[in-house]
């Protein structure tokens, strides 16, 4: 990847991060968009999967540093998902909204489940519930805001004729 | 390049290990208050503007959520404003009540006001007469003063048993016998009916047949004289505001701003017969200053007033105890005041039953315990006997005559 390209990714990887910490306190919604998970994807799928997995364990310290009583777990989870989705790449690195739609689906509820498991905070009905229904209810909003970021962010994004 | 694949491969894997190594030792393996530390030096450091954002999103969230919210409050609390202008308004006119009855000790029944409506629900505008929620019950007679605390403001005309009816000053048939504060001129109070289609000039009074060498100032106050029988002397009627044309050339009429507005009466006291006859000169005091007069009457009614006053009684009191020679004093005055049925104050020696003529003053000289039993500034309250209950009503007998009118 070149500087040039590395540097428009990195602004977009920003823009999403501080849209985590702005646009969703203010949305406040029941299932949130997870704009970290969608820039970890999208950096994920650019990089390598060792790269990916270390950007993928920094970011999940840092999000893990607002809730210290789970440290740790969002790290692995995210750390699991970015260095799936590097390797994955192949698969979902075509140029078509749906297929990226369903890998930021993807992405966010293995993220979930990963960490709700992993965390062992809820249990029996509500970790169905929770596993069966909100996570794919953020997993979907998510891919939502996924794909219509995508679109908006398109000409930050696209790899550049070499 | 299939061996630099292989090793790159194997990079990520170790740099996947390590990673979720690194995340399980934080998850799982360090003591809580490590993993607090390492939190909490994150989010001083390297996650500290992300968390500033993420206050700065909640804050306008919560503005955003409790603007609405905070909208209401303010309506809500406006509107409470407006009901404690009204609560104020009734507070003062209730104070002003209760001085009133303060300053006229016994003899009065206090009522409440029921204006009269037409045929369509609309208040009457004219306001003749009134309805009081006091009849024969509590001691209510017909021909009996009724006053507000800034004035005359008409006379029992019709006695129920639990209501009475009385004309205002506004009726036509209303005469009052009128002086001046000093006593200079005298004359004859009634409504002024006006001229004109709208007749603007209906909500006033007229002071008719003052003397033709009387001359009198705006803005000079108007009492009633106290001849006639029926309105003692010293209650404010209205003060003057300028001499008018009529055809009566010998005598001079002057128009009168009544200090009694009928469609703002609210609570009111009718004065007994025997009450008028002893004289409520004190009450309204000579009147020189009418607001003056207010204030005196408004201060008998503030709470704390009564309080420095109910010091003073208890003072009296403690002096009478200590002295056997007034103890007997003390106990009539305190049988004097017993609990009546009547809802009007009384004077002392009346009967409930017999509202008649009071008593002859008591033959000892005026007590200091004659308040003591009294609740002060409490109108329906048992009132202790004046200082010198009087068997007539006193009367400036040096004064000509005038024209007494009988309502």
């Amino acid at each position: 990847m070149s500087f040039n390209a590395s540097l428009r990714l990195a602004v977009a990887f920003g823009i999403l991060v501080v849209l985590n910490y702005t646009l969703r306190p203010l949305l406040a919604w029941r299932t949130p968009v997870d704009f970290l998970i969608i820039a970890l994807l999208l950096a994920a799928v650019r990089v390598r999967p060792g790269a990916a997995a270390v950007i993928g364990c920094l970011m999940g310290l840092a999000a893990d540093s607002m809730t210290p009583e789970s440290l740790g777990w969002g790290a692995l989870a995210m750390t699991a998902v970015a260095f799936g989705a590097s390797w994955l790449k192949p698969v979902f690195f075509a140029d078509n909204l749906l297929l990226n739609g369903l890998f930021f689906f993807l992405g966010k509820w293995c993220y979930d489940l990963l960490f709700t498991i992993g965390q062992q905070r809820t249990h029996g009905a509500e970790l169905v519930m929770q596993a069966l229904v909100w996570s794919p209810l953020s997993a979907a909003v998510t891919a939502l805001a996924g794909v219509v970021l995508l679109v908006l962010l398109r000409p930050l994004l696209e790899t550049s004729p070499a | 390049m299939a061996r630099n694949a292989r090793s790159g491969s194997r990079l990520d894997t170790v740099l996947f290990a390590v990673c979720g190594a690194f995340s399980l030792v934080f998850a799982g393996v360090l003591p809580g208050n490590l993993r607090e530390a390492f939190a909490a030096g994150l989010r001083r450091t390297v996650v500290a503007p992300l968390v500033s954002l993420q206050r700065r999103a909640e804050l306008s969230r919560s503005a955003f959520l409790t603007h609405d919210q905070v909208t209401a409050q303010r309506d809500s609390a406006a509107i409470r404003t407006l009901s404690v202008i009204a609560l104020e308004s009734e507070n003062e006119r209730l104070r002003k009540l209760l001085g009133l009855g303060a300053q006229l000790r016994w003899g009065f029944i206090p009522a409440e006001a029921i204006h009269s409506a037409d045929a369509r629900g609309h208040a009457n505008a004219e306001e003749y007469t009134i309805a009081l929620t006091a009849g024969s019950n509590v001691g209510v007679q017909p021909f009996s003063p009724v006053v507000a605390p800034e004035g005359l403001a008409g006379m029992v005309q019709t006695v129920d048993p639990t209501m009475s009816l009385a004309i205002t000053w506004a009726n036509p048939d209303f005469r009052v016998s009128a002086m001046t504060a000093d006593g200079s001129a005298f004359g004859i109070v009634q409504a002024h009916l006006g001229s004109g289609p709208n007749r603007p000039e209906r909500y006033l009074l007229e002071m008719r047949g003052v003397p033709f060498r009387s001359t009198l100032q705006p803005g000079t106050l108007v009492v009633s004289s106290g001849y006639g029988g029926v309105y003692p002397e010293g209650v404010p009627v209205g003060t003057i505001l300028g001499e008018i044309k009529t055809s009566e050339t010998w005598a001079r009429t002057y128009l009168v701003r009544p200090a009694v507005s009928p469609p703002k009466l609210s609570s009111v006291m009718i004065i007994q017969p025997q009450r008028a006859k002893a004289g409520v000169k004190n009450v309204w005091t000579s009147a020189v200053a009418a607001d003056s007069a207010t204030r005196r009457v408004v201060a008998a009614g503030d709470s704390a007033a009564r309080a420095a006053a109910m010091a003073e009684v208890a003072a009296r009191r403690a002096a009478l105890d200590s002295s056997p020679a007034r103890a007997d004093s003390a106990r009539r005055a305190s049988a004097a005041v017993a609990p009546r049925p009547s809802g009007a104050a009384t004077p002392p020696g009346a009967s409930t039953s017999a509202p008649a003529a009071p008593r002859p003053a008591a033959p000892s000289p005026p007590r200091a315990a004659d308040t003591t039993a009294r609740p002060a500034a409490t109108p329906r309250a048992d009132s202790a006997p004046p200082r010198t209950p009087p068997a007539v009503a006193p009367r400036d007998t040096t004064r000509a005559a005038i024209p007494v009118v009988t309502p």
